[in-house]
């Protein structure tokens, strides 16, 4: 018996399926041979050469759609919520300091960020039920062709279309990958992907900046820019820090199932926990930071009117140069200081910064005139890359077991984020934008 | 039964195959226990299989053990088919 | 190796498949709200635990990640597999896809040679019958050696006979089951490295004896470097000329 061990465990498992089909023989009897079933007809449509790839493009797109109008109700109901509490809180309250704390610092900051997670669960909805249907799979096959091609595993894609959504649950669902190679170039890149909690910034930017008109357009090109970052880092890591071949592309396709409303939304919730985890302890804490630092010293201050006085201000101030090439002031140095925490504190920053609600915070931006439509995009892009919120860094310590990788995602994104803000920076301005 | 294919007893990669072509799996080379795990999904010698779709450079799709996997181009290469009945 | 049940004490079953197979479902529909999510001891791999009642009985369900084998290569597959060897659940469910038999009855099989206490639920029975598969149930679970409970996780249909399934099976004195033969040159391998084994037994603990001559002979890392630090190196060599390396 001197085989090779390959040979071996393939005769076994030879053996085994013989047996299997000396029992399928005695006990089973099909009817005709492979019976065309609704989940080869549906894949001809799906998987189809030329048509593959455009069907993913467009769900896709209604995903994102789907996101955004389904929660559109509930985004309305928290506003209005937080609005009647806002008021009640400063008529029930007497103590200028406890208006405030509760006022500005608990509703105002936290209720900016509230209003995004209708959006986020949306599309944690929209998620599960792409992958609980079996449609996940045929998009990762139709998207090989091209994951090949830009040095990424085939199999990252299903991660990295979670990473849409939130990008906690996108590294952790790199566990799937074989090669640890492959997993850790999707953990490394996975905080590229435009997660839905940038989102509220780019929102807010595009809005005051492009106006409702172009606004779309602007955050549609952010995504594709995170999606280029994502190829090209891929890329140069397969290069440099991960050499060597791709490991195999092997994945079964799952018969498609009508994805039931009861797992798909408890699939939806599990992924959303993590997030409202997230919103309800960290961005919180932040949230209650910023506000702190915003109001104190309470006397110079005047009672949190002159936010220019305050300790959150000489911050800003001391990081103001990094930012002045780029067009941008000490209240976005500020933010983007809190958004290290979590992307959706950069909104609630400058809520409470500003001084006004949620609502009425584009225009706000817009009347200071922080932002033209040149350093907002790059502002934008500087949101995308510069580094990933806590929970992020954390998820990234559990997965790899050490914090040398952490640190170099945040090293590296924030040296990349200068870079990528600095070019879209020169590129305007030589062609004559301010 | 057999129409091109088996050149006495040579086998083809499965990756050459076109779509909707059946063969018997006759061989799995390939190290790092890639043989054993494709073995355990059904891709054993004696095994019949069908290609579903083939769109190289990118992966293959094929019908074993009434299941449908998806392979990549270099998995695909790595198994031998032979009695192979084309379209 | 029986284990029967007292009828105050809890019974553990584990659930394992391929994926996709409706096994989430079914956990879901056995274990409720009761669920809790954590992970495997020391890997990142997700654990769902719950549990069930059903006449009179506290049934703890967990749920094991859902896999095509039982090797050492891939770590959810190992994860699942030491927990049936090391936690002894005293009922192991395995859900099989009855649209996809031949291939999900691949670890059926693999299952059965690690002695796990088997509960067949085969799923998508509605499908099956849609598609005209006649399966012979009592015929299927007598060649299987193991109870089969038709199921169908989308309506919830078999729940019941399944719970009851369960309870059952773990009162039941297990039986030795009918090994699958691998041909004669495998059968006598598998006989020299049990022997060898032999003089070691207690050492392997809970390990199977022939489930670890096959392990050996497949060259499963894990159980290779147990069975290093378990014989000596004279055994070795004689295991190393049995299966043809080292």
């Amino acid at each position: 018996m001197s085989e090779f061990a390959e040979d071996l465990s393939v005769i076994l498992a030879q053996k085994r399926y013989e047996r299997i089909s000396e029992i399928m023989g005695l006990a089973v009897k099909k009817e005709g041979e492979s019976v065309r079933t609704y989940t080869d007809m549906l894949d001809r449509v799906f998987l189809n050469r030329y048509l593959g790839i455009p069907i993913f493009l467009t769900f896709l797109w209604v995903m994102f759609q789907f996101s955004f109008t389904v929660s559109e109700p509930f985004v309305v109901l928290i506003e209005k919520t937080f609005e009647i509490l806002g008021s009640f809180v400063e008529q029930s309250i007497a103590d200028p300091y406890l208006v405030s704390f509760v006022s500005t610092g608990i509703i105002g900051g936290l209720g900016s960020v509230l209003v995004f997670v209708p959006p986020i669960f949306a599309l944690f909805l929209a998620l599960s039920i792409l992958e609980d249907s079996g449609y996940m799979a045929r998009a990762a096959f139709v998207m090989d062709r091209f994951m090949y091609r830009l040095g990424l595993h085939g199999r990252s894609f299903i991660p990295l279309m979670i990473g849409f959504g939130c990008n906690v649950p996108a590294i952790m669902a790199a566990r799937s990958m074989d090669s640890e190679k492959d997993r850790m170039i999707t953990i490394l890149v996975s905080p590229l992907m435009s997660c839905s909690a940038r989102l509220p910034v780019y929102v807010l930017i595009a809005g005051a900046v492009f106006g409702s008109a172009h606004a779309g357009t602007a955050i549609f090109f952010i995504y594709a820019l995170g999606i280029v970052l994502v190829i090209l880092v891929a890329q140069l890591l397969r290069k440099t820090l991960f050499k060597g071949e791709q490991s195999p592309f092997v994945l079964e396709l799952p018969t498609y199932a009508m994805p039931k409303a009861g797992s798909a939304l408890l699939h939806m919730w599990m992924r959303g926990k993590m997030f409202l985890k997230k919103a309800g302890t960290i961005i919180f804490g932040a949230a209650i930071l910023v506000w702190f630092l915003s109001v104190h010293p309470w006397e110079a201050t005047a009672g949190g009117q002159l936010i220019a006085e305050s300790y959150i201000a000489w911050m800003g101030h001391a990081l103001e140069p990094l930012f002045k090439p780029f067009g941008w002031d000490w209240m976005t140095a500020v933010a983007l200081l809190f958004g290290i925490v979590a992307k959706e504190v950069v909104v609630g920053t400058y809520g409470v910064l500003l001084g006004v609600d949620e609502g009425t915070l584009g225009e706000s931006l817009v009347a200071n005139g922080m932002f033209t439509p040149l350093t907002g995009f790059a502002f934008m892009a500087f949101v995308l890359v510069y580094v990933p919120c806590f929970a992020v860094l954390a998820t990234i310590v559990r997965e790899t077991n050490s914090f040398r990788w952490p640190a170099f995602v945040l090293v590296f994104q924030v040296a990349l984020a200068f870079l990528v803000s600095g070019v879209i920076i020169v590129l305007g301005r030589l062609m004559g934008m301010s | 039964m057999n129409s091109g294919g088996s050149v006495c007893g040579g086998s083809l990669p499965l990756a050459f195959l076109p779509e909707g072509a059946r063969a018997t799996v006759s061989d799995i080379q390939g190290g790092k226990g890639m043989a054993g795990h494709l073995a355990d999904m059904g891709f054993v010698p004696s095994a019949r299989i069908m290609v579903l779709k083939s769109c190289p450079p990118g992966a293959m799709l094929v019908r074993v053990k009434d299941a449908r996997i998806a392979l990549g181009r270099g998995m695909a290469m790595k198994i031998l088919v032979n009695d192979i009945e084309e379209l | 190796m029986s284990s029967t049940k007292g009828i105050t004490e809890s019974i553990t079953a584990a659930l394992i498949g391929n994926p996709n197979v409706g096994k989430t479902e079914i956990f879901n529909r056995l274990t409720g709200l009761s669920q809790r999510v954590g992970n495997f001891p020391g890997v990142t791999v997700e654990k769902k635990a719950g549990k069930f009642t059903h006449q009179g009985r506290v049934v703890d369900v967990v749920d094991l990640p859902g896999t095509y084998s039982l090797t050492a290569k891939a770590l959810d597959e190992l994860v699942a597999r030491d927990f049936i060897v090391e936690e002894k659940p005293d009922v192991v469910v395995d859900i099989v896809d009855g649209t996809s038999l031949e291939r999900n009855l691949y670890l059926t099989f693999l299952l059965m040679e690690l002695d796990a206490n088997l509960v067949v639920a085969l799923n998508r029975w509605d499908m099956v019958k849609a598609r005209k598969i006649d399966v012979d149930l009592d015929r299927l679970s007598e060649l299987l050696g193991a109870p089969i409970v038709t199921t169908v996780a989308t309506t919830g249909e078999g729940m019941a006979e399944l719970k009851s399934a369960i309870i059952k099976a773990s009162q039941l004195e297990r039986k030795q089951k009918a090994a699958l033969d691998y041909g004669d040159e495998v059968e006598a391998g598998i006989k020299s490295i049990s022997s060898i084994i032999n003089e070691k037994r207690d050492l392997f603990g809970k390990y199977p004896q022939r489930w670890l001559a096959i392990k050996l002979i497949e060259r499963d890392e894990r159980v290779l470097d147990m069975a290093k630090s378990i014989l000596s190196g004279p055994q070795m060599t004689r295991i190393a000329e049995v299966i043809g390396h080292e």
